[in-house]
């Protein structure tokens, strides 16, 4: 390390270990494998120094010293198992148990509690109080979902640090005083955060647990896999907790650059979509108007003639399928591929925002930047979104960079729970976050308010930019948008003076009736207040499921390939393929639901439950509607074909999630029995129509991406390692077993923006931005 | 020390004679309390001197000078302390008169300033502020002393309808604003930094140390914060002039002090007196003695969180250093005098109540420890105990000396560890005859020590 001179070398327990300076003893020995007993202390909160539990005895000291709030200093001598130390723990230990219940065998906790386990290695054999111990009703609820037993609490407070520190809402307050000190929630503020789940697992005793995990189980006979939640495009890194083929709960397994190991209620108690009694369990055909079971040789063979029938009759191009934005990638790119070469059309997309299309090899429409660079930034503007109960560990992110100084604008129709730490909010009315931010842009262009290397080089498209602006303006704009102009304007000029400003807008804004410029706006107006391609500076949507910007990366889209490439520029994969694709594009998710195709496909998703009555009449009117599903959702029930399918819990494979981390899902718990994996189904589907697939397992569908689809090149599962990698990545140094490994790239720039990550671009022509108008 | 208690041989020479009165000059002038009175016996001069014939660092120097250390307990240096402010920090700095006096045994700041001569206090605090560039100070009253509040809060009216308060004082060109804070009553809030936290609207726990309130104190700005009687003697130092105030006192206590008497005395109260004085003249010259002719059985020198000084320690003088060297602490000098029909265990038990119902419950040994004491106390003092609950309460307090968070934990210990050290027998006595050995609840026969049933 070149920073080998700054740090500070310590001795604990008669070894030696170097480590930065302001580094906490409890950090250090860890660095050490030396286990320091911590209550109060949480990596992710202030040090407090309440429960007196890491005491160490440093040289020079008269008393012992607490590990959580004693930082380095050169030539430290500490120990942590002198006998000092010793009787200290056993004192508070032995402290902590007077007041503690012995309940741990119906304690939920029991098993993975750290009032057990540090009693085990540190604490007093028995104990001398023989006397009162405090009593109270127990367990009581401070949420609909959390339960409080006030008994077991130690007073470490982690649970009130959460909410006030690192959630900022409502909840958990310390009361009362002294050894009448407990934890509860005050009348008129309750306790209703979506983060609330944090506490019950940071709670280092079983006083705070879970509603739905109460008397459940014990934590040794769970099954715990790590893997990624599925909830929303955030991906945050989980174990999934199972007994008996039963998801119980998700716990966090941190990772620092997306969730810094909190999740949100959705991700961790959400399990009603793998647990549901409602799942279907076998194949349904229709048979004389109604759905009956049928084995899956009869679906899959029937799926297949029928499929034929159709493309026989009226042609390939009578055939479209809907892809997922919840399956894995794997499965993604197979059901394009099923449609793209099994079927030969290009009729292929999934239910996504409206974002322009491609040119040539330009950067897809993601967020440039990170969720670790949000701290980085000293403005983050909201467009249009609803992080908190839609990206809620994106909120969560958002709040801490709150903290850290940056200003938060929330430009929404609607107030949101962020409005309170805000530097400030404009509302607007519902449907005009296109407009909302074309007046931005236009302050931006008009005032003017450009700046930087990318408005001085693309001087000629900044002024046809603005040309094609002139007729209208900010005031009219907001007007039109029901905003505030003056806020507007004076929003445009702090994100043109900021240090780092992150422009986010929600997917699904793109899809009001003024979302149509939305992406192209906001993008333009990152690159010319140059706030744009370094950490906590940049823009991009916030996207909808968890595996939406996936499904765009594997092609599920009408007029590209995997992987961004343009149809023209197939031939690699047609040969790869072993087929002819089809070189014109197909229709797209609107066209195909107006009456364009007489077979639909759909795989994940549920086109009937927003679809439009002339719709539904279209999805009724099929000759053949295939649904891969979960559940008999409304598409399901206007199907020729149900074939069941399983969540991610029950499968392998990755997603990539909102900033393009590309993360490995894992199998938790056999596949409901009946139900069949997509990736399952759609090889049977392949093979049922004579194309002999022939993947063992999603890891070879994986392979084959990482051979032809470029953005993903050299992918592998081992590369992606414990924590995912973000696109566009490229192979780093082998690891400590030869192994490759895969190095991700934090944040975008602007000539990646232009002539694409994939090395394809040919650097003359700029595929953005584009003037308005120039293009339908 | 002198041989003779309460007279030193210098005494006809002091400039102020024997007993000097800087903070008690004008108690019982009738009508102290109003700003007419307080100005005509001399009232807001010292103001004056210090604005005209003082440059800020000059007076911080006055107060090093006049060896002016900590009321409140610890005993720092006044002036030290004030020159730890840093010197280049662009925050306001503030100054916070900790008024949350609620030490056991303890009631000169409540009664002989606050409640009576209000104006000396708010005179102070200007000095001070002045002294340390301040420009807001703080005056945070315990949240139980509703008259001392209410007699502060119109003396700061009076004395910003004077002009002694606000923009410009007295002409000056210095500004300064005071506000009176009466807290929700909490003994915790007494240590500074859990004032701070208090004063900023939160909960009353004291913080993580370092850093410091003088570098990241109220609002995270620099922050000095003093006991009411230290900041109330700075008018005498600014009038009598250092040398005055310092000829006062021991080598290392200088000046006077408040010191409140009480218990088993004759004429309990307050009574200023120079640093130094021995225990014995407190008790027997001003205290008038033991109540109806008893012997003292044990004194509390300091408030309830300083260990007991036996009968044979009675002509300690009552500065920092011969208090230390008795093996207890002068505190804020609430001498509790203990007599010879007092239970020992019955008046500990008392005292560890108070710090279990005071403590803060931020810190796992003061939380749980002083819930164990008490119990065992109790169970002790009604004759139910155990030998081995002896040592055990001893342990507990080993367990907790050294291992709270702040000071309050410790001071709970004091009296049970200086009272199994120097009362043994009566808490063996409490295991084996189930029962008192002294006082109305006396049972059984002594054992060991002196028969007093």
């Amino acid at each position: 390390m070149g920073e080998q001179q700054e740090l500070v070398t310590i001795t604990i327990d008669g070894r030696e270990v170097s480590v930065p300076p302001g580094t906490l003893l409890w950090e250090a020995a860890r660095q050490l494998d030396i286990e320091i007993p911590i209550y109060c202390y949480h990596p992710k909160m202030d040090p407090l120094g309440a429960c007196r539990m890491c005491f160490v005895e440093v040289k020079g000291m008269p008393k012992p010293m607490t590990a959580c709030t004693t930082t380095v200093t050169p030539n430290m001598v500490v120990s942590t198992d002198s006998p000092m130390v010793k009787k200290s723990r056993r004192g508070t230990l032995e402290f902590l148990l007077i007041n503690h219940p012995l309940d741990c065998p119906i304690c939920d906790k029991g098993g993975e509690c750290d009032l057990q386990d540090f009693t085990l290695r540190h604490g007093p054999g028995g104990t001398r109080f023989d006397l009162y111990k405090r009593h109270y009703v127990k367990p009581i609820a401070v949420s609909d979902r959390v339960l409080l037993d006030r008994e077991r609490c130690i007073a470490c407070q982690r649970c009130v640090r959460f909410c006030q520190d690192v959630a900022m809402e409502n909840g958990l307050v310390m009361m009362e005083r002294g050894f009448k000190t407990e934890v509860g929630v005050e009348e008129d503020a309750p306790f209703d955060s979506i983060f609330s789940g944090n506490v019950v697992e940071m709670c280092p005793v079983g006083a705070l647990t879970a509603k739905s995990y109460r008397f459940v189980t014990r934590p040794w006979e769970l099954k715990r896999t790590a893997s990624v939640c599925g909830q929303c495009s955030v991906g945050c890194n989980v174990l999934v907790d199972v007994r008996v083929n039963k998801v119980l709960r998700q716990y966090s397994r941190t990772n620092d650059s997306i969730d810094e190991g909190f999740l949100c209620d959705r991700g961790r108690w959400n399990t009603e979509l793998v647990n549901s009694p409602q799942r279907l369990r076998t194949p349904l055909i229709r048979r004389n108007g109604a759905l009956e079971p049928a084995t899956w040789e009869e679906a899959l063979q029937l799926v297949a003639q029928r499929l034929r029938a159709v493309a026989s009759t009226h042609g390939a191009s009578a055939i479209g399928g809907i892809g997922s934005t919840h399956t894995t990638n794997e499965e993604a790119y197979l059901f394009q591929k099923l449609l793209r070469a099994g079927l030969g059309t290009n009729n292929v997309d999934h239910f996504h925002g409206r974002f322009p299309a491609m040119e040539r090899n330009g950067l897809p429409w993601v967020w440039t930047d990170s969720i670790a660079g949000l701290e980085k930034a000293s403005h983050i503007v909201l467009l249009g979104t609803d992080t908190y109960n839609r990206q809620p560990i994106v909120d969560l992110r958002i709040r801490r960079a709150i903290r850290k100084g940056t200003r938060v604008y929330v430009v929404t129709p609607e107030p949101s729970r962020l409005d309170r730490l805000a530097a400030g909010t404009i509302r607007y009315n519902e449907g005009q976050t296109g407009a909302v931010s074309r007046a931005l842009l236009s302050a931006v262009l008009s005032e003017p308010l450009t700046r930087g290397d990318f408005a001085t080089k693309r001087a000629a498209s900044v002024a046809a930019l603005r040309d094609s602006l002139a007729h209208t303006n900010t005031e009219a704009l907001a007007a039109f948008a029901g905003a505030d102009a003056t806020a507007l304007r004076a929003l445009a000029r702090e994100i043109a003076q900021a240090d780092g400003a992150v422009l986010l807008y929600d997917e699904m804004a793109t899809r009001e009736s003024t979302g149509e410029t939305l992406a192209q706006d906001v993008l333009q107006l990152a690159l010319l207040t140059d706030n744009f391609g370094r950490p906590g500076a940049g823009t991009g949507p916030l996207m909808e499921d968890n595996n939406s910007l996936g499904a765009r990366d594997m092609g599920l889209l009408p007029d590209q390939l995997p992987g961004y490439r343009m149809l023209a520029d197939g031939a690699a994969l047609a040969q790869a393929w072993g087929m002819t694709l089809p070189d014109t594009a197909g229709m797209d998710y609107d066209a195909m639901l107006a009456g364009g195709v007489r077979a639909l496909y759909v795989m994940g998703a549920d086109p009937a439950r927003h679809a439009t009555p002339e719709q539904l009449a279209q999805l009724e009117a099929l000759d053949l509607l295939v649904v891969q599903e979960l559940f008999l959702t409304e598409t399901a029930k206007r199907a020729t074909v149900v074939l069941p399918a399983v969540a991610y819990m029950e499968k392998d494979g990755t997603f990539t999630n909102t900033e393009r981390a590309v993360q490995v899902v894992r199998r938790a718990m056999q596949e409901l029995p009946g139900a069949r994996a997509d990736w399952q189904i759609l090889i049977g589907v392949a093979n049922a129509l004579g194309l002999g697939w022939r993947y063992g397992s999603p890891l070879e569908v994986l392979a084959e991406i990482g051979r032809l689809v470029p953005l993903y090149a050299g992918i592998s599962r081992r590369g992606l390692g414990a924590e995912g990698v973000r696109w566009p990545f490229s192979a780093g140094e082998s690891d400590a077993t030869g192994k490759p490994t895969l190095v991700g790239s934090p944040h975008l720039t602007w000539t990646m923006v232009e002539h694409g990550v994939t090395g394809n671009g040919d650097g003359a022509e700029p595929a953005l931005p584009r003037a308005h108008g120039e293009q339908g | 020390m002198s041989e003779t208690p309460g007279t030193t041989p210098a005494n006809n020479s002091l400039p102020l004679g024997p007993t000097p009165r800087f903070l008690t000059r004008n108690f019982g002038v009738p009508g102290i309390d109003r700003i007419e009175v307080y100005r005509q016996h001399g009232g807001y001069e010292s103001l004056a001197k210090a604005l005209t014939q003082f440059e800020p660092d000059a007076l911080v120097e006055e107060v090093k000078k006049s060896g002016l250390r900590g009321r409140g307990g610890a005993g720092f240096a006044t002036g030290m302390k004030w020159g730890f402010l840093p010197k280049d920090n662009p925050k306001p700095r503030y100054l916070c008169v900790n008024a949350d006096e609620s030490e056991p045994g303890t009631f000169k700041d409540r009664v002989m300033i606050m409640e009576v001569c209000p104006h000396l206090l708010v005179e102070g605090t200007i000095i001070s502020s002045f002294a340390t560039k301040v420009h807001h100070a703080f005056i945070y009253v315990r949240g139980e002393l509703p008259l001392a509040e209410r007699q502060m809060a119109r003396a700061v009216r009076e004395a910003y309808d004077a002009g002694l308060l606000g923009k410009n004082i007295l002409g000056s060109g210095f500004d300064l604003d005071i506000t009176v804070h009466r807290g929700a009553g909490a003994y915790i809030c007494g240590e500074e930094s859990a004032l701070l936290e208090s004063l900023e609207g939160k909960r009353g726990y004291p913080r993580l140390k370092p850093p410091f309130p003088a570098v990241v104190g109220l609002y995270s700005s620099p922050t000095v914060i003093n006991n009411v009687e230290t900041i109330a003697t700075v008018p005498a130092v600014v009038e009598h002039g250092a040398d005055v105030y310092a000829a006062y006192g021991t080598e290392k206590s200088k000046g006077t002090r408040l010191y409140c008497l009480s218990g088993h005395v004759e004429r309990p109260g307050n009574y200023e007196l120079p640093l130094g004085v021995p225990l014995r003249t407190l008790i027997e010259d001003y205290g008038g003695g033991v109540r109806g002719g008893r012997q003292v059985k044990a004194v509390v020198p300091g408030g309830s969180s300083t260990p007991f000084l036996k009968p044979s320690q009675l002509d300690t003088p009552l500065d920092y250093e011969s208090v230390a060297a008795a093996g207890s602490m002068l505190g804020s000098a609430g001498v509790i005098v203990l007599d010879d029909q007092t239970c020992i265990v019955g008046a500990v038990l008392r005292m560890t109540e108070f710090y279990r119902d005071e403590s803060c419950g931020k810190c796992t040994p003061c939380r749980e420890g002083t819930f164990w004491l008490v119990q065992l106390l109790e169970r002790l003092e009604a004759g139910h105990g155990k030998e081995s609950d002896i040592p055990l309460l001893a342990d507990i307090c080993d367990n907790i000396f050294g291992r709270s968070f702040c000071p309050l934990g410790d001071a709970a210990t004091m009296s049970i560890v200086s009272s199994i050290k120097l009362f043994y027998n009566e808490y063996l006595h409490h295991v084996t005859a189930h029962g008192c050995l002294v006082g109305p609840r006396a049972r059984g026969v002594a054992v060991g020590a002196g028969a007093n049933v």
